[in-house]
């Protein structure tokens, strides 16, 4: 590790573009070194580290025979520990925390909700969304990692609800990002949510991309 | 305090500026006040010791707007309630964060929902409705809409 030396800071080494095969990727500044802008970070990682990550997968994946060795064990290993990432905006929270509580447990499914969208991979909207609040969704939904999911819990998130003709609400959280489980209900018992999401993990189970 | 009180520590100093003293139920009186003569008017409320601004509010009358403001005194333990009619085609009235600075989120709240510009605002921008929003939802002329006509709006501003 010592070796690797980073003679400029992060901005020139993005800037430079050399070919990716050459290119070290930068070490993160040691102590006392100037520290790289979260921006900086950002880009490097949209411009290397994604594209060698999908580029070793794509090729573990063709090497293996992607549908009858890999992919299950991914789809497996997803279901069974999804990380949900909530949007507690209205009563569909209170139902939500409830289903995590001792009656309900919904750890025992491996659904453990997270407080930062990185370590999540299904996005629970359970309340109504205004379109104040909208953009910051989308944020936090394009910040977590791939693959990901979204389960619009209760009516609000599904279509409006009540709301959905008012000034402010979105009517269905859908208009901005892709839903792929609906749960009906104002707000759903803790019964609909487990159901929801068993039923994910059906989908979860069928994927074959 | 009660309104005639209230109206012979105002009128001396605010003279043809003030329309009105009346009585109103809960509070010290209902002061109205011709909207050129605002800042004079909130100075005066503020001397009389009324140095917190609870509430800023705005009604469409269709015809008329109206703006109000309440204001306690923590000495007196009252409030008093201030309101003024505003032209339905140009409604504009001074600011009174000069006065008040607690008026800042209450009348670009007020803005927002009933279209009432304050002039001399230090930031009169939306509060609880996303920058660029095109409406002023609260006024009577504003009328639902389908949710896609809306969403289109919001999002093309």
């Amino acid at each position: 590790m010592g070796g690797l030396t980073m003679a400029a800071p992060a901005v020139s080494t993005a800037k430079a573009s050399a070919p990716v095969e050459t290119s070290l990727p930068p070490e993160l500044p040691m102590a006392g070194e100037p520290a790289v802008p979260f921006v900086e970070i950002e880009a490097l990682r949209a411009q290397q580290f994604i594209p060698a990550a999908k580029e070793a997968l794509g090729a573990l994946l063709a090497e293996q025979g992607q549908s009858k060795l890999i992919r299950p064990v991914f789809n497996w290993a997803g279901r069974n520990s999804l990380f949900p990432l909530h949007w507690g905006l209205a009563c569909c929270a209170i139902e939500f925390a409830s289903a995590f509580g001792a009656r309900w447990d919904a750890e025992r499914f491996g659904v453990v909700p997270r407080s930062s969208p990185r370590q999540c991979d299904l996005m629970i909207v359970n309340g109504t969304v205004t379109w104040k609040v909208a953009h910051k969704l989308v944020t936090l939904y394009e910040q977590m990692p791939e693959p990901k999911w979204v389960i619009a819990m209760g009516n609000c998130a599904t279509g409006g609800g009540p709301f959905r003709t008012a000034y402010s609400v979105v009517p269905g959280v859908d208009k901005l990002v892709p839903v792929d489980v609906y749960i009906a209900g104002c707000p759903p018992r803790p019964e609909a949510m487990l159901d929801g999401i068993l039923r994910l993990e059906q989908l979860i189970r069928d994927r074959k991309e | 305090m009660e309104a005639e009180e209230l109206s012979r520590a105002l009128a001396p100093a605010l003279g043809d500026r003030l329309t009105a003293v009346e009585p109103f139920p809960g509070t010290a009186g209902r002061v109205r006040f011709r909207p050129d003569g605002a800042l004079d008017v909130f100075r005066r409320i503020h001397e009389l010791g009324f140095t917190h601004l609870s509430t800023v509010g705005g009604i469409d009358w269709v015809d008329h707007r109206e703006v109000f403001y309440v204001a306690w005194s923590d000495a007196l333990k009252q409030y008093v309630f201030l309101s003024t009619d505003l032209p339905a085609d140009s409604p504009h009235i001074e600011s009174a964060t000069s006065v008040w600075p607690s008026a800042d989120w209450h009348e670009r709240e007020t803005w927002e929902f009933v279209g009432i510009t304050f002039d001399h605002h230090p930031d009169l921008r939306h509060l609880l409705m996303p920058d660029g929003y095109a409406f002023h939802p609260l006024l009577r002329s504003f009328k639902l809409h389908e949710p896609e006509e809306l969403e289109v709006k919001v999002r093309h501003v």
